[in-house]
């Protein structure tokens, strides 16, 4: 089953996410992925990504990094050296941060197209594997007026999110570890 | 009176075509300024008028309630703005507060209120 989550920053996104895919391989009895997609540029996101693997500790999950173009993890190697097996579960923790990547690229260039594409590329991923739980943000309730780039992206995850809501079978919305299911 | 909100881009409007049948032309766009059209059914973006208001210090809630006969047939939809960081500016500050307000108002004199959650809508009254 693939499963989208949303909800605020620091709402206990992240652990629900990773009960619900530990329950889903365990119940499956197939491997679990932790699908990575930051791509660290500096020592805080190097200490953060610290920090997930020592909160991820014991939970059984093989890290896979993969920031761009999402598909060709299914093709690749887990961190560790194993191959990849599509038949897992998949937990890809943050839809959020693959936008960014996959716009705001390394040599400071903006893709406006990257939305359209993210979004083809999750849905098809989701497809393929049909055991994975997609996290994002809900980053639309704000009372500011931002520049263009900012709600280009807005618009951009909105639209990402909507394909993902559309195509998983289940929806849930975390609110400071309240379970919203909207489908 | 329908009341439907959620975040921006969360797919209010194409919700609200999709379920009450309508379409496209009678949906009534507020901007910031300028009187709102209540002969169309759907009146979207109310969050922009009231934005408008901030600054033209009117009371949003005093204009809904002198016009709540003619709101009575309406589907309105509200973008929350209420979630995210306190704005620095002034009039941003008074603006999320304002429409605070003017949701209270008008989710009690509705007879329907929806949130709609990444393209989903969850009936909430």
């Amino acid at each position: 089953m693939n499963v989208f989550i949303s909800g605020g920053c620091k709402n206990g996104k992240s652990y629900y996410a990773q009960e619900v895919a530990r329950d889903m391989a365990h119940e499956n009895n197939v491997p679990l992925y932790y699908l990575a997609t930051m791509i660290p540029v500096d020592d805080e996101d190097r200490a953060r990504i610290k920090r997930h693997l020592k909160e991820r500790e014991g939970w059984g999950f093989e890290t896979i990094e993969q920031g761009q173009d999402i598909c060709q993890c299914l093709e690749g190697h887990t961190v560790t050296g194993d191959k990849v097996d599509p038949e897992g579960v998949f937990l890809l923790d943050s839809v959020t941060a693959l936008l960014m990547n996959e716009m705001f690229r390394m040599d400071g260039s903006v893709d406006l197209s990257a939305p359209e594409r993210v979004a083809k590329q999750l849905v098809e991923f989701a497809k393929k594997t049909g055991n994975t739980v997609f996290v994002s943000d809900y980053i639309y309730s704000d009372a500011y007026l931002y520049e263009e780039l900012t709600e280009e992206y807005r618009r951009g995850l909105a639209h990402i999110d909507r394909k993902l809501a559309k195509e998983c079978q289940q929806v849930v919305e975390v609110a400071y570890g309240f379970i919203k299911e909207y489908k | 009176m329908v009341l439907i909100f959620g975040g921006a881009y969360q797919g209010k409007v194409e919700f609200a075509l999709e379920k009450f049948n309508l379409s496209e032309k009678d949906v009534f766009d507020c901007t910031d300024s300028g009187d709102i059209d209540y002969t169309c059914k759907v009146i979207n973006n109310l969050d922009q008028r009231i934005l408008g208001w901030v600054r033209e210090e009117t009371e949003a809630r005093d204009e809904f309630a002198k016009n709540i006969e003619a709101l009575r047939d309406k589907i309105i939809i509200v973008n929350d703005i209420s979630q995210g960081v306190v704005p620095m500016e002034k009039d941003l500050r008074a603006w999320r507060e304002m429409v605070g307000r003017a949701m209270l108002y008008l989710s009690k004199e509705a007879d329907q209120v929806y949130r709609v959650f990444c393209g989903i809508g969850q009936q909430i009254k």
